[in-house]
C-alpha cells in the first residue's frame, strides 16, 4: 500500500489537473466527488485556479531584454563573422602565395593563374 | 516577424548573414530574457541569456527548419537555463506530509476583483520565489506550459522528452509550487498575526 504521504500528493497532482483543465471526462467526474465530498479538497482546487491565474497574469505581462543582452550578442556575432572572412581571406592570400612561389622556382609547370 | 520570416532569417543566418541574426536576436530577445527569468531569476536571466544567443550564433548553421524557429529557440534557453540550474540539490518531491491540504487565501476583494486579480510587486516576488522552490526540470516545464502557454506537444520537443513525462514534470512542478506559495502564505501571516 502507498504510503500517507505519497497518496496525498497524488491527489494534489490529481487536482492540480483537474483546476488546469487537463483531465478527460471520466477521471474528472471522479475529481468532482472528491471535491463535493471533501471541502478541503474544493479549497485546495481554488488555490490552483488562483495560483494558475497569477501565473499566466505574469506570464503575459510584457518583458523586455536589458539593451546590453542583445548588444553583447550583436558584437559578438558580427566579431565572429569578421574573424570568419579574415580567415578565409588570409587563406585565400597565403594559398595564391604559396602557389606563385612554386611557380617561381619551377616546381610546377603549368602557368600561375591556371592557364597552361 | 511570423514563423515563415523568422525560417527565412534562420536560413540566411545560419550561412553567415549577421544582418539576419540581427533581426532574430531584436525579435526574440525578449523571449528569451522572459524565459530565462522565469526559470532561475533575476539574478542569473542577463547572463544567460547572452550565452544563448551566443549558443544560436554558433549552432545556427545546424538548424533544419524541421521544427518552428521559436520551438529551436525556446529548447536553447531551457537548455542554457537547466545547465546553469544543473547543481542545484533535488528537492524531495512525490510527497506531501503536511496535516491539511495546502490552500492559498483568497483574495480581500474575492476572485472575480479585477485590482486583487492584478499582480503586485509582492506577489510577483512570491511567484518567482516560490517558482525557484521548484526542481529545475518541472520548473522549466511549468513556466513552458502555464506561462508560455504552449502545448504538451510542443514542450515534450522543447524538452526532448516524451509527451507523457512532460505532463508529468507540469504536474509535480505545479503541485511542488502550490505547496511552497501556501507555506510562504501561511508561514507570513503567522509571522504578522493576520488571519484570513
Amino acid at each position: 500500500m502507498m504510503p500517507a504521504g505519497e497518496q496525498r500528493w497524488e491527489v494534489l497532482e490529481r487536482i492540480g489537473s483537474y483546476s488546469a483543465g487537463e483531465l478527460e471526462d471520466g477521471e474528472a467526474r471522479e475529481v468532482e466527488e472528491l471535491l463535493f465530498e471533501r471541502p478541503e479538497y474544493r479549497r485546495l482546487a481554488e488555490s490552483y485556479a488562483r495560483m494558475l491565474v497569477m501565473l499566466a497574469t505574469l506570464g503575459n505581462e510584457p518583458v523586455e531584454a536589458p539593451e546590453d543582452v542583445v548588444g553583447y550578442a550583436l558584437r559578438k556575432a558580427y566579431l565572429s563573422a569578421f574573424l570568419r572572412s579574415a580567415e578565409a581571406f588570409a587563406g585565400a592570400l597565403g594559398r595564391s602565395y604559396i602557389d606563385a612561389f612554386v611557380y617561381y622556382l619551377g616546381l610546377r609547370r603549368e602557368s600561375y593563374g591556371g592557364g597552361t | 516577424m511570423n514563423s515563415v520570416s523568422d525560417q527565412a532569417f534562420a536560413i540566411r543566418a545560419s550561412k553567415g548573414d549577421v544582418e539576419a541574426f540581427k533581426m532574430l536576436v531584436e525579435e526574440h530577445s525578449g523571449l528569451v530574457y522572459r524565459v530565462a527569468l522565469r526559470i532561475l531569476g533575476v539574478e542569473d536571466a542577463k547572463d544567460a541569456s547572452q550565452e544563448v544567443w551566443i549558443r544560436v550564433w554558433r549552432n545556427i548553421k545546424n538548424f533544419r527548419g524541421d521544427s518552428a524557429f521559436s520551438t529551436w529557440l525556446y529548447r536553447i534557453t531551457v537548455n542554457t537555463c537547466l545547465s546553469v540550474r544543473r547543481k542545484e540539490t533535488r528537492r524531495k518531491e512525490r510527497e506531501y506530509g503536511g496535516e491539511e491540504m495546502p490552500y492559498l487565501p483568497e483574495p480581500r476583494g474575492g476572485d472575480a476583483d479585477p485590482e486583487a486579480a492584478a499582480l503586485g510587486a509582492e506577489q510577483r516576488e512570491e511567484i518567482q520565489a516560490a517558482l525557484g522552490h521548484v526542481r529545475a526540470e518541472h520548473r522549466a516545464a511549468l513556466v513552458l506550459r502555464h506561462m508560455e502557454g504552449l502545448s504538451y506537444s510542443e514542450i515534450a520537443q522543447i524538452l526532448d522528452v516524451p509527451e507523457g513525462t512532460a505532463k508529468g514534470w507540469v504536474s509535480r512542478g505545479r503541485a511542488a509550487m502550490l505547496v511552497t506559495l501556501a507555506e510562504g502564505k501561511h508561514g507570513r501571516d503567522e509571522a504578522g498575526g493576520t488571519t484570513r
